[in-house]
């Protein structure tokens, strides 16, 4: 089942990267279309970033107050803002959650 | 780069098919900072989601995009139906039709081998650096050298960092919290570029209806809050536009 999912996924993948290059797509995308899209990565991320950080991966509780990895997290936005730089934010936000965690 | 004598010298000598490729390759190694740990992270990730080492590897030639085969790595691990990872998979993935529509007018003129090679090489990173040559270099007429170069080192860097991470991951204690990688990783690529209004309100939608999405069946929460998100940055975008237009 698997590989099914990953074939398909994968074929679905190639046609959205494949398919403007063609003769048979010679019309432009409309253009609310294009402002849409422009939005998929933030909206995908951001979906993905809140739950990891704000529910605990053991117990499945959310947190706020007392949360090591929200304050790890807060880190490595600052970092990333400043280096723009994919290795010394995840250096820096596993770093915070490792002294965190070492020290609680 | 400067004085009449660079500028005169560019209709003697256009950049050959072998100079276009070796400039797209140039062009991509900065970005291996980017792309190196996070095909390390993934092959980590992949074996600790229960994912094999066979499918870990393959994933990465097969999906070719980091953050969907996250994705799909942590929603297999925790159970989802194939439906929804599949979706959840290709709404990630639809943004390339962007790409494809924006770099389509220097190479639709290829042949099909040609645009079949360099569609599958067409990812966030070998597509920012190229379409950059295309619209600023030469209209040399080896320019789609250029993201073969590009999209070749960004292909070889992503499977070699993989195998890697594979590697790596069998070793690493469990303790080490490094699945929280992945959202570290994702925040490195959505800090920096979150600029607008309306890209503030993409995010904190889409994160409040990820967080009260939880209960819902399926997991399906990822596909309403990134959806959701979506749809309030476009209302938001165009709600600013025609503020701007009215002013």
């Amino acid at each position: 089942m698997i590989w099914l999912i990953m074939v398909a996924t994968g074929i679905f993948t190639f046609g959205t990267r494949f398919i403007m290059l063609n003769r048979v797509a010679e019309r432009e995308l409309p253009p609310w279309l294009v402002e849409a899209l422009n939005f998929v990565p933030i909206a995908v991320l951001t979906a993905i970033i809140v739950p990891a950080v704000l529910i605990d991966p053991v117990s499945q509780s959310f947190s706020i107050l007392d949360n090591q990895r929200l304050f790890a997290a807060l880190i490595a936005v600052t970092v990333a803002l400043i280096t723009r730089q994919v290795i010394t934010t995840i250096g820096a936000g596993l770093t915070t959650l490792w002294i965190l965690e070492w020290l609680v | 780069m400067s004085g009449a004598r660079d500028t005169a010298d560019v209709p003697a000598k256009a950049p050959s098919a072998v100079d276009e490729f070796w400039q797209g390759v140039r062009d991509e190694l900065p970005l291996m900072f980017g792309v190196i740990p996070f095909g390390l992270v993934f092959g980590v990730i992949g074996i600790e989601s229960g994912l094999t080492i066979v499918q870990t590897i393959l994933m990465s030639s097969i999906l070719f995009g980091g953050a969907s085969q996250v994705v799909f790595a942590q929603l297999w691990a925790a159970g989802v139906p194939a439906p929804i990872v599949g979706s959840s998979v290709c709404v990630i993935n639809i943004r390339h039709v962007l790409y494809s529509a924006s770099i389509a007018s220097y190479l639709k003129h290829l042949s099909l081998g040609w645009r079949f090679l360099l569609g599958y090489l067409l990812t966030d990173e070998a597509y920012a650096v190229s379409i950059r040559r295309f619209t600023n270099g030469y209209p040399g007429k080896f320019q789609h050298f250029h993201l073969l170069g590009s999209g070749s080192l960004l292909w070889a860097s992503w499977q070699a960092s993989t195998i890697a991470g594979v590697v790596v991951g069998e070793t690493i204690p469990e303790s080490w919290s490094l699945t929280f990688a992945i959202p570290l990783t994702f925040i490195a690529i959505i800090a920096p570029i979150m600029r607008t209004r309306a890209e503030l309100a993409a995010a904190v939608s889409a994160g409040s209806l990820a967080i009260i999405g939880q209960p819902l069946p399926w997991n399906s929460w990822l596909i309403i809050a990134a959806l959701g998100g979506i749809a309030t940055g476009w209302l938001v975008h165009r709600h600013d536009n025609a503020k701007r237009r009215n002013q």
